[in-house]
């Protein structure tokens, strides 16, 4: 195959997905100027090979709440932002979900070095969880540290259900009144200490353990 | 009457024994006629189960069956695993607005149309639900209520990043 001819199949395929792009009716819910920027937007991003799901979600949950175009732009911007530091953090193998639960985290204050972290922790099981829960808690008020802390510790060796239950436990402990950083500690070493019973284990959470 | 019997069985033995004279041009009418049938080929089936099953010997250069077995690794590899099957939760959603008129789950999972997921006024009064099936991940969402006003989840996480003014929650399916 000539260069010419292979030049010609890659510009029909991009006008393609541009084609695409532009007939989704999802992007009639924007008015015309909102419409070209979201656009825009999701082009960069496909060029750099970021997911543009996510995107044009938070696109849509704006126009659904009659937000400003102006608003809509940088929340999706910064959307964008935090998927490409998640996908640097994670590996260009992360799912669309993992993407979207780190980018959460990300946004809620956690580092990029704890991604990656929790990657080398579950290097073969879904992140989207303990991603997940991660950007619940420092949301919840959890010091970042302390979230990122438990998480690492309690990842490898919990399923998926029991962190869901750990952040309902805490987030229950905090609207009782415990204050953020002891109602993680204490519920993730509770369960650190159940599991080591059966083992030793490395890396055990932070803060007070029982005895 | 034996010496009888004896005679014929030896007449008829000598006359087996005498020499058949053959008719030298029969080779040649037999061969015309073999010649002249109709050739007959071999099943399509037949002819190529024979061609499969036959052993056959051909040569490949080193750097060709290098190649061939490079280019199926890269296949492979690139292939990854092979994805595993879709799952999906069903998972219930549950708002207490017993002045409401009409409810909307709208969120992540309905690209944020209030159209999509009316939820339903349940028996007890004030008591709105919804089911929906969701693949593991997080979602943001909330509730619309009276198509005006919108409304985070009280039993669930807030989403934090509030862009819009206007509050989310977050749900987090697992996949385990």
């Amino acid at each position: 195959m000539s260069a010419r001819t292979l030049g010609l199949a890659v510009l029909l395929l991009g006008t393609a997905a541009g084609a695409t792009a532009a007939q989704d009716p999802r992007l009639g819910r924007f008015d015309a100027q909102t419409r070209a920027a979201v656009m825009a937007l999701l082009d960069s991003a496909r060029a750099v090979g970021l997911p543009t799901e996510p995107l044009l979600d938070r696109a849509l949950e704006g126009a659904a709440k009659s937000a400003s175009r102006d608003q809509i732009v940088a929340a999706t911007r910064r959307l964008a932002g935090h998927l490409a530091r998640a996908r640097a953090a994670l590996g260009t193998k992360a799912s669309l979900a993992e993407l979207e639960a780190g980018a959460a985290a990300l946004r809620a204050g956690a580092d990029s070095a704890v991604l990656a972290a929790l990657r080398r922790s579950r290097p073969r099981q879904s992140l989207t969880v303990p991603l997940a829960v991660l950007a619940d808690l420092v949301t919840s008020g959890v010091p970042a540290d302390t979230a990122a802390a438990t998480v690492l510790a309690l990842a490898p060796i919990t399923s998926d259900d029991a962190l869901i239950e750990f952040r309902r436990d805490v987030d229950r402990d905090i609207a009782l009144g415990a204050p953020p950083a002891g109602a993680a500690m204490v519920r993730g070493g509770s369960i650190y200490d159940a599991l080591n019973a059966e083992g030793p284990r490395v890396n055990p959470p932070p803060g007070p353990r029982k005895p | 009457m034996f010496e009888h019997e004896d005679e014929m069985l030896t007449r008829v033995v000598e006359h087996l024994k005498r020499p058949v004279g053959v008719d030298p041009a029969l080779d040649g009418r037999v061969m015309a006629q073999i010649a002249a049938e109709p050739v007959r080929r071999p099943g399509t089936t037949a002819a190529a189960w024979h061609w499969l099953v036959t052993p056959r010997r051909f040569s490949l250069p080193p750097l060709a069956g290098l190649t061939a077995a490079a280019a199926l690794a890269a296949f492979l590899v690139m292939r990854g695993p092979a994805a595993p099957a879709s799952q999906t939760t069903a998972f219930q959603f549950v708002l207490v607005a017993p002045q409401a008129s009409s409810v909307s789950l709208v969120g992540d999972f309905n690209d944020w149309d209030p159209s999509m997921s009316p939820m339903t006024a349940t028996r007890q009064a004030g008591l709105w639900s919804a089911v929906l099936p969701l693949e593991p991940g997080r979602y943001r969402y909330a509730f619309l209520v009276d198509g005006v006003h919108w409304q985070s989840d009280p039993t669930a996480p807030r989403a934090g990043d509030d862009e819009f003014g206007v509050p989310s929650s977050v749900v987090t399916v697992g996949g385990t």
